[in-house]
C-alpha cells in the first residue's frame, strides 16, 4: 500500500518546523487563550444565570461557576468583555500558526501505536475542534451572521468548556516538552538566527514536527512570529476602537459598531431598536405607568411622577457582550429609591419586566447588591435630554457592570420582592 | 504493576488519569449539548470546524504560499506578510465585509454595515504599498 503525500514524512518540507517553534506559539496563545477563556466564564457569571429568568443555558446543567456579580469598578464588564473579545481576535493569528506548526503530527503514520496515544489523539481532536469552534461562532456572533442555526450562548458555553478541558490536559503532557525544548534550544536564542542560520531544529526522532526533507528557508523564526504578531496588532486596530471609543472608533475601520450615529444626546449605538423589538408609540405614550411590587400593595407611577423624585446623574458604560462599549450620562431615580416607594425597605433583588412583547431578554433579574447601588437607576434621561424611544423611553434599566442587554429598556414593572 | 501499566499503556499512570478527566468533562458538555434541540448542527459544526481548518483552509493557504513563491521568489516575503494580514482580515471579518451578516444586524440596529468591502480593499491596498516602500528602500542600500 502507498500513502497519499501528507503521510510520508518527507511531504512536510518547512526548516522552521520542530518542538521549539511549537513551544514558543504555544506559550504565547497560551497567554492569550487563559484570558479569554477566563472573561468568558466571568461573563456567564455577570448574566446571574442563577437568578430568576436570567438562564440561558439550564442552570440545573451548569457549572458551580456563578457568583454574586458586583457594580464595582463601574468599568468591570466593560474591562472584561472588552478583552474577551479584542483578545480573542488577536489569538486568532496565534492559534493558525500554531496548528500550522503541528500540522505534520495530524498525518502521523501509523496514526496509533499505543492506547495512550489513542486516548491523546482523542482529546486532541476535542481541542482543535473546540477551539476553531470557539474562536468561529464568536467571531459569527459578533457580526451578527446567524448562519449556525443554533443558540450561540449555549453552544459557544458548552463548547469552551470541551475547549478548556481539552487544553488542559494538552497543556498538562506537553509542558515537559516545551520545558525541553526551551532547555536545549534557549528560550531566546532562535530568535537571532538570521536567514543564513535558520536551519532545522535538531534531535526530534520522537516528535514528528521536524522535516526529515527540508527546503531551504525562505523567511527566520523571528521573521514567522513577526509576522503573526503584525496579524494580531491588524485585528486589533481593526475591531478595538468599538471597545475604546473616542477618536479609534473611526480608526477601527472593520469593527461591527463602528459606526458614529449623530451628535446629538441620543445618538450613540442601540443594540435593539424599538421597532425591532415590538414596542409601539402607544405602549410608551402619555397612559405609561410604571408598576412597582414586592411592597405591602402595588404602586403605580406616570413619567412625570417619577421625573418629580430625586434624581441622580451617572456616567456609566453600556458594556455588550459582543465586546462593543458607549459611555454616557444617564439621569434617573435609584433603584434602591423605588424600592422604598415600593414600601420594601432591604430588596433581595429586583425583578424587572419590559414593554417588550418578546425575546428572552424583555426581562431581567438582579442580585441584592446591584439594586443597592447608589449609581444603578431607573433611568429617564440621557446626556440632559429624554431618553429615545431606541434607549428605551419612557425609563430603563442602568446599572454599573451589568451586561448591556440586561439594561432592560422600556421598563413596565419592578418586582422588588424577587427571590434572589 | 505501575511498570506493566506503562509498558501496555504506553505513558505514565498520571497521563492517562488527566485524560481521563478531561475527556469526562468534555462529555459532561458534550452530553448537554445532544440534550438541546439541535444538538446535530452543534456537533456537525465542532467536527467541520477541524476538518475545514486542517483539511481545507490551511491545505490552501499553503498552495497560495507556493504560487506566491513561484512568482516572487526572494522577495517572496514582501508579498507573503502583506498578503497574510489582508487574508485574515478578510477571514476574521468576512461577516461585515461580505454583508452576510448584514440582515440580523439591520434588523435588530436599523443600521447597515456600509463601506467594509472599500475599507478592506483600502487597508490591502496600504499594506502592499507598505510593504513595496519597504522593499525599494531596502533595495536600493544593498
Amino acid at each position: 500500500m502507498t500513502l497519499p503525500g501528507p503521510f510520508l514524512p518527507g511531504f512536510w518540507r518547512s526548516p522552521l518546523r520542530g518542538p521549539w517553534l511549537t513551544a514558543a506559539l504555544g506559550c504565547l496563545l497560551l497567554v492569550l487563550v487563559a484570558v479569554v477563556a477566563v472573561t468568558g466564564f466571568l461573563s456567564h457569571a455577570a448574566y446571574e444565570p442563577d437568578l430568576g429568568h436570567n438562564a440561558i443555558v439550564d442552570p440545573g446543567a451548569d457549572l458551580p461557576l456563578v457568583f454574586d456579580w458586583p457594580t464595582r469598578p463601574t468599568f468591570l464588564y466593560a474591562v472584561t468583555q472588552g478583552l474577551h473579545v479584542n483578545v480573542g481576535l488577536v489569538a486568532i493569528p496565534f492559534l493558525l500558526a500554531k496548528l500550522w506548526s503541528v500540522i505534520p503530527r495530524l498525518f502521523a503514520w501509523p496514526p496509533v501505536v499505543s492506547p495512550a496515544q489513542a486516548i491523546e489523539r482523542l482529546s486532541l481532536a476535542l481541542l482543535v475542534g473546540g477551539a476553531v469552534f470557539e474562536f468561529v461562532t464568536g467571531v459569527m456572533n459578533i457580526q451578527y451572521w446567524y448562519a449556525f442555526g443554533f443558540n450561540f450562548v449555549v453552544a459557544h458555553y458548552y463548547g469552551a468548556i470541551v475547549f478548556v478541558a481539552a487544553l488542559a490536559v494538552h497543556v498538562t503532557v506537553k509542558t515537559p516538552v516545551a520545558l525541553r525544548a526551551f532547555r536545549e534550544r534557549g528560550v531566546w536564542r532562535p530568535l537571532r538566527d538570521d536567514l543564513a542560520h535558520t536551519r532545522p531544529e535538531p534531535g526530534d526522532e520522537h516528535g514528528g514536527l521536524v522535516a526529515p526533507a527540508p527546503s531551504e528557508p525562505t523567511i527566520t523564526r523571528r521573521g514567522l512570529l513577526a509576522t503573526v504578531f503584525a496579524g494580531s496588532a491588524a485585528l486589533l486596530l481593526a475591531n478595538a476602537g468599538e471597545t475604546i471609543g473616542g477618536p479609534l472608533r473611526r480608526v477601527a475601520i472593520l469593527a461591527p459598531r463602528r459606526q458614529v450615529i449623530g451628535s446629538g444626546p441620543n445618538d450613540f449605538q442601540v443594540n435593539k431598536s424599538a421597532v425591532a423589538a415590538g414596542v409601539t408609540a402607544a405602549m410608551i405614550g402619555a397612559g405609561y405607568r410604571l408598576t412597582l411590587r414586592g411592597g405591602p400593595r402595588e404602586v403605580t407611577l406616570s413619567r412625570e411622577q417619577l421625573l418629580a423624585l430625586p434624581q441622580r446623574a451617572a456616567r456609566l458604560p453600556i458594556a455588550c457582550v459582543e465586546g462593543w462599549t458607549t459611555t454616557q450620562e444617564w439621569t434617573g431615580v435609584p433603584l434602591a429609591d423605588l424600592a422604598r416607594q415600593a414600601g420594601v425597605a432591604r430588596p433581595r433583588g429586583a425583578f424587572v419586566r419590559s414593554l417588550q412583547p418578546r425575546g428572552v431578554l424583555n426581562q431581567v433579574t438582579l442580585n441584592a447588591g446591584q439594586v443597592a447601588d447608589p449609581d444603578a437607576l431607573l433611568a429617564l434621561r440621557v446626556n440632559g435630554a429624554d431618553l429615545s424611544p431606541d434607549h428605551g423611553f419612557p425609563a430603563r434599566i442602568i446599572v454599573p457592570d451589568l451586561p448591556g442587554v440586561h439594561n432592560t429598556k422600556w421598563v413596565a414593572a419592578i418586582d422588588f420582592g424577587a427571590p434572589s | 504493576m505501575s511498570a506493566r501499566l506503562r509498558e501496555a499503556y504506553g505513558a505514565s499512570p498520571l497521563h492517562l488519569l488527566a485524560h481521563l478527566a478531561a475527556l469526562a468533562l468534555s462529555a459532561f458538555a458534550l452530553l448537554q449539548i445532544l440534550g438541546t434541540r439541535t444538538a446535530t448542527t452543534i456537533v456537525v459544526w465542532l467536527v467541520a470546524s477541524a476538518v475545514l481548518h486542517d483539511l481545507v483552509l490551511l491545505p490552501f493557504y499553503g498552495a497560495l504560499d507556493r504560487l506566491a513563491m513561484r512568482a516572487a521568489g526572494r522577495a517572496i516575503n514582501y508579498v507573503r506578510v502583506p498578503a497574510l494580514i489582508s487574508g485574515l482580515l478578510l477571514l476574521v471579518f468576512y461577516p461585515a465585509i461580505s454583508g452576510k451578516g448584514n440582515g440580523a444586524f439591520h434588523g435588530v440596529s436599523g443600521l447597515d454595515y456600509e463601506g467594509y468591502v472599500a475599507r478592506w480593499l483600502l487597508a490591502s491596498a496600504a499594506l502592499f504599498v507598505l510593504s513595496g516602500a519597504v522593499y525599494l528602500l531596502r533595495g536600493s542600500r544593498s
